[in-house]
This record gives C-alpha cells, sequence and structure tokens, in this order.
C-alpha cells in the first residue's frame, strides 16, 4: 500500500472526528465512541490515536477556550482534514467494491 | 444559603506521574480531558470509584509512544504545541536535554586533553578503588557464608607454663566432646585435624598435606555442601570419606566414586567415599582436600586421644544454642578443667585458659597462628589507600574543571543574559561531571576486567573469577561514579554559576584570587598524600629487603630437605647419596628452621638452682646437624660422636635458653641439670642464636637433643653449587630404588624461606603499585593546572620574549610556583609518613631504621617528577614564537 496506512481503532476515531465536525476533542471523542460501539475506551487510547493521526496528516488541531469545568484548562480541538476526508471515502470505496463482490448477499 | 461543596480533585500524584510520562507540550489537554471526566465520574459513581478509574486512566497514559514523543524532534509536526506564555523549559525537558548534552559533548571534544586528562584520572582512580574494594569485601567476608556464623566459636588454649604462655589456635580432643555433656548452651561440635596423609588409588599416588579428620556434625554445623551423601551419616562411620568435588576431578575424573574406596597412610587403610561436597569457597578458613570422619581417628589413627586432656591437636569449634551467652560460658570454664583434668595439670605445672573466639573474628583478629589468618591491619591500610586515590582522582577534576572555568565564562554570561536561573546552570554543569564520570566509570570497568587476574595474582588468592561474577559491586561502583560526578562538580558548577553576565561579556573577565588559593591548597594535598606513600613504599621495601638479607644464623644455600617419612631404609639411602659427588654433607633431624618443631615439656636448672618447667621448642638431630648448618657454639662443646653418651643425657640449648633461665653468660649453664621427655642429664652445649622461625618473631628458647632416625624426620643435604640439577635427579633416583612406594618430597631451604616473606612482599608489590598509581594522578593533576596556567600567560611570554628573556628563566617562573607548592607538601608528608611507617614497623620483632634519606630520596623524588610534568608545558611554551602568541585576537 503507497497511502499511509489507517488502522482500525484510528479509523474509528476519525469518524468520529468528522461527525463531531469541528467540536471534536479527547473527551467527547471517546464518549462518542463509548455510546456508539459498546467498547470500553479509554482517553490516553483516543490521545494517542488523535496525535498519530495528526502525525500522518488526517487531522488537525488547534488548542480552544479555556472552561471552568477543567479547572481552567483548554482543550485541544480536532479538525478532520481534506486529506482525512479523501482517505475516508477511499476506504470506503474499497469497501463497497468487497461488499458487492460477494455472491448472493443474504446472511440471514 | 447552603456553601458549594469544594470540588473533589483527583489524586495529586497521578497528575505528578502524568507530568512526568508526558510531553510537556501536551500535558494541558491531557490533564484538561481527565479531570473532566473525572467530574463526570465523580457524578456517575461516586468519588472512590472514579478515583480508582482515574488512577488506572494515568496508568494507560504510560504508552512507549507518549514517552517516545517525549525525545522526538518535532519537525513531524507543523506547530508546536508548548503554550504562549513564557516558562522556563525545564532542565530534562528534551529540548534542553539534548542542547545540553550537546555542549557537553562539544567541549569534551574541543579540550581532547583536558577531557583525556579527567578521564583517565577518574577511570585509574575508579579502577584501584574497585580492586581494593573487592579485597577488602573479599577478607571481611571470611567465613560468612555459614548461616550459623554467629553461633559458632573456635575453642583456642591458652597454655601458661613456668616460663611462657602459648596461645595455641588448638586444643585437645577431649574438651569439645565433654563441654557439649557438661552444658547445655553447647548445641553441638565439630572439631577438624588436618593431617598429610599419603593417599593412593590403583597406581595413583598422592602426598595430600590436606587431609582433614572431621566430626560427624560437620555439615550441619558447618554450610558446606554436599552433592551427594547424606550430611547427616557421611562422616559418622570409621573410614569414610568426603571429597570436594575437585578431589575428585583428581582421582576419579569423570567417573562416580561414590562407594568406591581410597588408600590412606603408608599401611593404606581403605576408606569409603561416601559423599561429594561442593569445592570449598575461597574465603573460607577451613579448606581441605580429603574430609575423613574423626571417628577414624580417635578410634583407628591414634586411638585413646579422646581421654588425653593435656594433648592439643585438634581445632575445635563449638555450636552454641541461640541466645546462649559466650561470656558466661567462658567463665565456667576453669572449673569445668579443674574437675575434669586438675590432677594431669598440676603434675604438669600447667595452667590451661579456654577461650572463645567468634568464628567470624578468627580470620581477621586472631592473633594466634593459624594456616589462613588475614591482617586488619591489611585492610585497613587498603582501605584508606583506596579513599586517597578515589580522592586524589576527585580532586584533579574539580581542579581542572574549575581552572577551565574561564573558557567558559561567555557561554555561562550569554546563558543568564537570555534568563536562565543560576542553579539551573549549577545542574548543567553537574550533569556534565556526572557525563564525565560514567565515561570514566565505562572506561573503569574495561580496566578492571583486564586487571582482575592479575590482581590475584598479586593477591594470591582468587579474590574474583573474573568482572562477570562482581555484578553488584559494578552497580556499586556505577553509583558511585554517579556520586562522585556530583561532588566533584559541585565546586566547579558553584564557581562558573556564580559568574557576573555584565562583566563577562564585557570581556574583562580575569580568574579569581580565591580559586586559584582553593586550586593550589587541593593540589599541595595531592602532593601530601602521594608523598607519604612513597615514602611509605620505601620503608616497606627497605624492611622486606632487611629481612631477606639478614644473616638468619646458619646456612640456607644449596640446603636440600627431604621428607623422609617412616623409611627404614634411610640409612641405607642416606648413604648411598653421601657417596655422591655432588653432595657435600647430610643430617637428619626432626625439625628444620622455618619449619615445624616437636615441643616437650621439660624442666631445666636455673640460676637460682631451681628446675625451672616449661614447654620447650624441640630439635631432635643427629651428631651432625650443627655443622650442617654451620651453627656457632657460644659455649661448651657441640654433640660429638665421641661421647656415646650425647644420644641418651646431653642437651644443647640456645642463647636465648640461657637468657630465660638467668645466666648472663652461656657458659654458666654449662653443666646445668635438665629433665625432658624421660632424659635427664646436663647441659653440654650453646649455640648461637638463629632464626628458626619467621623474622618477624623473635627468637624463643630452643632445646637439641640427640636422637636416632624415626617417623617423619626430614634430611637435610648439602648439595655442591655447581651440579644443582644433576645431584637433585640422581638423589631422585636413589630414592625410587630404595623406597619405591613413597613419593620425592623435597623443597630447597632457600626458596622455602623466601616463601614465609612472600606474604610481606605481597604487600609491598601492591603497595609500590597504588602509591605508583597516586603519583600518576596527582602528576595528571599537576599537568592539567600547569597547562591551564601556561596557556593563560602566552601574552605574558610572548612579551618577555621579546624584551629578551631567556628560555631557561621563563621555564624557571613558570616552573617555581609549583615546586613551591610541592616542597610545602613534603613537609606536610614527612612526619605524617614517618609516625605510620613508625607504628607499621611495630609489627616486625626485628625492624629496619627509618634513615633520613628515607624522606630526602622520596623529596627529591617528587619534585623532580613534578618538575618533569611541568616542564613539558612550560619549555612548550617558552619556546612558542612571541609573534604568534603576540597577534592580536
Amino acid at each position: 500500500m503507497s497511502r499511509t496506512y489507517l488502522g482500525e481503532f484510528e479509523e474509528l476515531v476519525l469518524l468520529t472526528v468528522a461527525i463531531l465536525n469541528g467540536s471534536a476533542y479527547g473527551l467527547n471523542i471517546a464518549e462518542e465512541l463509548k455510546q456508539r460501539t459498546n467498547r470500553s475506551i479509554n482517553l490516553s487510547g483516543v490521545h494517542v490515536a488523535l496525535y498519530r493521526l495528526e502525525e500522518k496528516g488526517f487531522v488537525q488541531s488547534e488548542l480552544g477556550g479555556a472552561t471552568p469545568a477543567r479547572g481552567g484548562r483548554r482543550k485541544r480541538l480536532f479538525l478532520i482534514t481534506t486529506y482525512g476526508k479523501r482517505t475516508l471515502d477511499e476506504l470506503r470505496q474499497v469497501r463497497n467494491d468487497l461488499w458487492e463482490a460477494i455472491p448472493n448477499l443474504s446472511f440471514s | 444559603m447552603p456553601l458549594p461543596q469544594p470540588t473533589p480533585l483527583p489524586p495529586t500524584w497521578a497528575d505528578r506521574l502524568l507530568r512526568f510520562v508526558c510531553p510537556a507540550d501536551l500535558q494541558e489537554e491531557l490533564l484538561g480531558d481527565l479531570h473532566e471526566q473525572f467530574e463526570q465520574q465523580v457524578d456517575q459513581l461516586g468519588e472512590t470509584k472514579a478515583r480508582r478509574l482515574y488512577v488506572w486512566e494515568v496508568i494507560c497514559f504510560c504508552r512507549p509512544y507518549l514517552i517516545r514523543r517525549q525525545f522526538r524532534t518535532r519537525t513531524v509536526i507543523a506547530h508546536a504545541y508548548s503554550s504562549p506564555e513564557c516558562r522556563t523549559t525545564s532542565f530534562l525537558s528534551p529540548l534542553m536535554l539534548r542542547s545540553n548534552l550537546k555542549i557537553a559533548f562539544r567541549n569534551l571534544w574541543k579540550h581532547k586533553m583536558f577531557s583525556f586528562i579527567n578521564v583517565m584520572g577518574l577511570s585509574v582512580g575508579m579502577t584501584a578503588c574497585f580492586l581494593i574494594a573487592l579485597y577488602v569485601h573479599f577478607e571481611l567476608t571470611y567465613d560468612a557464608f555459614h548461616q550459623k556464623a554467629d553461633r559458632i566459636y573456635r575453642l583456642a588454649t591458652d597454655l601458661k607454663t613456668e616460663s611462657e604462655t602459648i596461645q595455641y589456635d588448638i586444643s585437645s580432643w577431649a574438651y569439645a566432646p565433654n563441654l557439649k555433656q557438661d552444658f547445655p548452651e553447647v548445641e553441638n561440635f565439630v572439631r577438624i585435624s588436618t593431617k598429610g596423609r599419603i593417599v593412593r588409588k590403583g597406581d595413583l599416588k598422592f602426598q595430600e598435606d590436606k587431609t582433614v579428620f572431621a566430626d560427624s556434625s560437620f555439615f550441619s554445623v558447618f554450610n558446606f555442601k554436599l552433592l551427594k551423601g547424606d550430611s547427616r551419616t557421611a562422616l559418622a562411620e570409621p573410614m569414610s570419606v568426603v571429597l570436594p568435588q575437585k578431589t575428585v576431578r583428581k582421582y576419579f575424573g569423570d567417573a562416580d566414586p561414590m562407594g568406591q574406596t581410597l588408600l590412606l597412610g603408608d599401611d593404606g587403610v581403605p576408606a569409603k567415599i561416601t559423599g561429594i561436597m561442593e569445592d570449598i569457597p575461597e574465603n573460607s578458613q577451613i579448606k581441605g582436600d580429603l574430609f575423613i570422619s574423626m571417628i577414624s581417628y580417635t578410634d583407628y589413627f591414634n586411638k585413646g586421644i579422646e581421654n588425653e586432656w593435656g594433648d592439643f591437636g585438634a581445632i575445635s569449634f563449638l555450636l552454641l544454642k541461640p541466645g546462649a551467652n559466650p561470656d558466661a560460658l567462658a567463665k565456667k570454664f576453669p572449673q569445668f578443667l579443674e574437675s575434669h583434668a586438675g590432677k594431669m595439670m598440676r603434675e604438669y605445672k600447667l595452667g590451661i585458659t579456654l577461650v572463645l573466639e567468634p568464628l567470624r573474628e578468627v580470620y581477621l583478629y586472631s592473633k594466634r597462628p593459624a594456616e589462613e589468618s588475614g591482617s586488619v591491619t591489611n585492610v585497613t591500610v587498603f582501605s584508606v589507600i583506596g579513599l586517597f586515590i578515589l580522592l586524589l582522582a576527585c580532586i584533579n577534576f574539580s581542579n581542572l574543571t574549575t581552572a577551565r572555568s574561564a573558557d567558559r565564562a561567555k557561554e555561562v554570561g550569554v546563558r543568564k543574559a537570555i534568563g536562565a536561573a543560576r542553579w539551573l546552570l549549577a545542574r548543567q554543569f553537574i550533569g556534565e561531571s556526572v557525563l564525565l564520570c560514567l565515561v570514566a566509570f565505562l572506561v573503569a570497568v574495561l580496566l578492571s576486567a583486564v586487571l582482575i587476574p592479575g590482581f590475584n595474582t598479586l593477591a594470591g588468592k582468587t579474590i574474583s573469577p573474573g568482572i562477570g561474577s562482581n555484578l553488584p559491586f559494578v552497580g556499586g561502583m556505577f553509583i558511585a561514579a554517579s556520586a562522585i560526578g556530583c561532588l566533584a562538580g559541585t565546586y566547579p558548577a558553584l564557581v562558573l554559576s556564580s559568574f557576573e553576565p555584565v562583566t563577562v561579556l564585557k570581556g574583562r573577565f580575569m580568574a579569581n584570587a580565591t580559586g586559584i588559593f582553593v586550586r593550589k591548597g587541593l593540589v599541595t594535598l595531592q602532593f601530601a598524600i602521594s608523598i607519604t606513600l612513597v615514602i611509605a613504599t620505601i620503608v616497606i621495601y627497605s624492611q622486606v629487603d632487611f629481612m631477606r638479607t639478614r644473616d638468619l644464623g646458619f646456612s640456607k644455600d644449596q640446603m636440600l630437605v627431604i621428607k623422609a617419612q617412616a623409611g627404614t631404609k634411610r640409612n641405607v639411602f642416606d648413604a648411598a647419596i653421601s657417596r655422591m659427588s655432588g653432595v657435600k654433607s647430610t643430617a637428619a633431624s626432626s625439625s628444620v628452621p622455618g619449619g615445624w618443631n616437636p615441643q616437650a615439656a621439660s624442666s631445666l636448672e636455673n640460676n637460682s638452682g631451681d628446675m625451672q618447667a616449661g614447654n620447650l621448642d624441640v630439635y631432635r638431630v643427629d651428631f651432625d646437624f650443627i655443622s650442617q648448618y654451620n651453627l656457632k657454639v657460644v659455649a661448651g662443646r657441640p654433640f660429638s660422636r665421641n661421647f656415646p653418651a650425647d644420644s641418651s643425657q646431653s642437651l644443647m640449648i640456645n642463647e636465648a635458653m640461657a637468657k630465660v633461665l638467668g645466666y648472663s653468660r652461656p657458659q654458666a649453664a654449662i653443666g646445668k641439670r635438665f629433665d625432658q621427655w624421660g632424659r635427664k642429664g646436663t647441659i653440654v652445649g650453646v649455640l648461637k642464636d638463629f632464626h628458626f622461625k619467621s623474622l618477624q618473631e623473635t627468637i624463643k628458647p630452643l632445646t637439641f637433643r640427640v636422637t636416632d632416625w624415626w617417623n617423619g624426620d626430614l634430611l637435610s643435604v648439602k648439595i655442591d653449587g655447581r651440579q644443582v640439577r644433576q645431584t637433585l635427579e640422581a638423589i631422585e633416583a636413589q630414592w625410587k630404588q630404595h623406597n619405591p612406594d613413597r613419593p620425592f618430597d623435597y623443597y630447597f631451604m632457600d626458596e622455602f624461606f623466601d616463601r614465609q616473606y612472600r606474604s610481606d612482599e605481597r604487600f609491598q608489590t601492591l603497595f609500590v603499585n597504588f602509591a605508583l598509581l597516586a603519583i600518576f594522578i596527582s602528576c595528571l593533576g599537576l599537568l592539567g593546572l600547569a597547562s591551564y596556567t601556561t596557556v593563560q600567560r602566552t601574552k605574558e611570554i610572548g612579551v618577555r620574549k621579546v624584551l629578551g628573556a631567556s628560555t631557561g628563566s621563563i621555564v624557571g617562573l613558570l616552573s617555581k610556583d609549583f615546586l613551591k607548592l610541592v616542597v610545602l607538601a613534603f613537609l606536610i608528608a614527612s612526619p605524617l609518613a614517618w609516625y605510620g611507617m613508625h607504628r607499621w614497623l611495630e609489627n616486625f620483632a626485628y625492624q629496619t631504621p627509618i634513615r633520613w634519606w628515607v624522606f630526602g630520596s622520596a623529596g627529591v623524588l617528587s619534585v623532580t617528577v613534578a618538575f618533569v610534568t611541568i616542564s613539558f608545558q612550560s619549555i612548550r611554551a617558552a619556546l612558542l614564537n612571541p609573534v604568534k602568541s603576540l597577534r592580536s585576537e
């Protein structure tokens, strides 16, 4: 594969960042994932995934404002980049092709 | 209005852990998320559970990714995550660490000479210290591997006769078993007795000097590990033997020896092998190559010995019950001896005192003669020397680093101007010195690994099989190296970080006077230590030389001593070798100088006419012995075949004996009565004193009697010096012919005597080496300092040369300052060294005087060495073309 590799969990985190659309930061990404996947998610995993995604260029980040709720600490907000979006699209395309290649699509 | 509840906070230690683990630039957002989550969880799940989850969450953050990220450059990420407000970057933050390391290495590299001197001095010092630590540890842990060591005591005997008190390390066979019977606090006992025995298996035949008879409790009291056999019964049966592995290899190779037999002694008594034990550790005072059950000795080889209360020969160890008081037990000994052996003691006019010595203290502290004995003095001396050498290395390091401080003044100035706090700078410099120390540590480990075999040879025992077996020590050395780095780096760090940026950056910076004073003081201290060691070395050397060259009072050159054992063929053999051209003369005796001799309860008539009793050293000799060893007769006559009565009722004594009896002139002792070992008669002659024991002891009273040849005697053969080898071979051939089943066991007297001084010579060799080391390190320091000052004064020298100063005068000018220090150090060192050596010489009965020239030569030597060291630098500086040095910057 010539593209940068995207792990399964990283892909989930990237999708969540896209869902949350600009208000994504470590904690609410983790909660969103918990609700949608019923997995036990821990913060450190999410954060490391985010930083990796950033290093690969799929997301970008900036520091948000401070809220008193967090002891006055600022959040780092994550946004999906165009490259990130494109990569997700490509992945989805590949999967759809694979699905369609399966004969008699009925698993019931 | 209700007060708002204070919000619960997560555990602070967890936060601290997170700060430690995570890169600084991510901390804010991570802690933020964590705290937010924590607040939610407090609401949902309660505080305790939330706290637990919080800690778990933090632990999950200890991921390799985040830790790695701390040390990574941030080129990947477009923007750094640092907060906009200005903060002092932490000293250990990756960026600062990298920059500091870079600076440190650049500095080391830029001044290769300095770094080399520094690392050299430190690593050599560390190596010496490490080896000494190994040695000291080895000596201090003698017998420490016995789990019950703190309850084991050696039972030693003081034997008081009318003329003297003898301190033995041995006691009678009867004491220990009876003590166990009479006193409940004695849990168990072990007696060991080392004898020489011929051991045979098939055609293999060896003279084993370390066959040890030991009680069956041997393996339960001591921790010698049995690999095969039952520790309770291995030594219980008569004629059972336990062999250490190396002996097994010697007799059986790889075969299984269990149940096999060995033939012991001249009569070839069969003994069954009932166990194999691990080889005995090097630092054990009990050593042996074969262990035979004690019952074989007490019931067979020497039946009835267990009832003899006045026959000493077994080393006895008592194992006391836990909590038993040895002093209280010792108080009951006189009563114990009185009830068992009172009659015997009065009959022989003996006073017996029993002493309990803790096992762990026997090796180092006991003054009693023993096979293996260490010396507390040596251990202390070497510990002190080790610390000295390390101190020297540290002083060097401090000195050199401080001396170079001016070179780095600009760096400090710039850093301070940018806003570095003083303590941060100090930390940077201490860090640098720790780094240097760790480099030195690596070199030292390599050096030690190389030197350990040689060191073992020097010390004469296997102190360490190799550096791999001393890993705890290496770890200790690592910690020590870091500590030294901190300590030695502190002073220069404080000096460096105290610079005023303004003055420094103006470029009008001069090294201050106090610094110079401190440095000079330290150099003086270094040289004082070195000179002390040099003087000590010379004194030790002259003492050893004195002992080796001293006239011992008998002739020992080309004297071959053959251990004949109960050779019935000895007369034939003697006659046969006497006819050889290479043999000048022969003589037989029970003992020869430097070796063992029997003792006998004797009474001799003293100058008040009483019979004075005592336990005296005896030489049983034949008629030729006195002429064979060139002993001088100072009064009366020597034994002679013309007086047949000599072999039944004559005695000769030495001068010391005559003095003990109170005769001021030897002549007065002639014709006096004696009673010894069933012989009564008169003293016929007095021999001039000769050293029949080592020179460390004064010459004791000695008696001579003529006897015929019997068991275990020695044959002294004087050989013509021009054909020693051929004669020795011829004698051996004769021996084989007459005594085919006995090993030919011989030694040369002069070699044997040289062996006596071996331990002193070892001490001397070690000392010389360490003294050289100390001088070497001191000179390195001096070299560094001298080169620094010459560099500082390059311009001055240039100006002087232009104005017409000669090279010589400049060298003098540069050297004078330092030589003053060396002279001062010499003045400090001399009295110290004199006192120390005076104390050391007190260990010897015959001492070499400490002469003035010892100090003179040490002084001259140190000044010369110092001068040569300095002139390296100063001559180079003086020869430099002034045009070069005066070129404007």
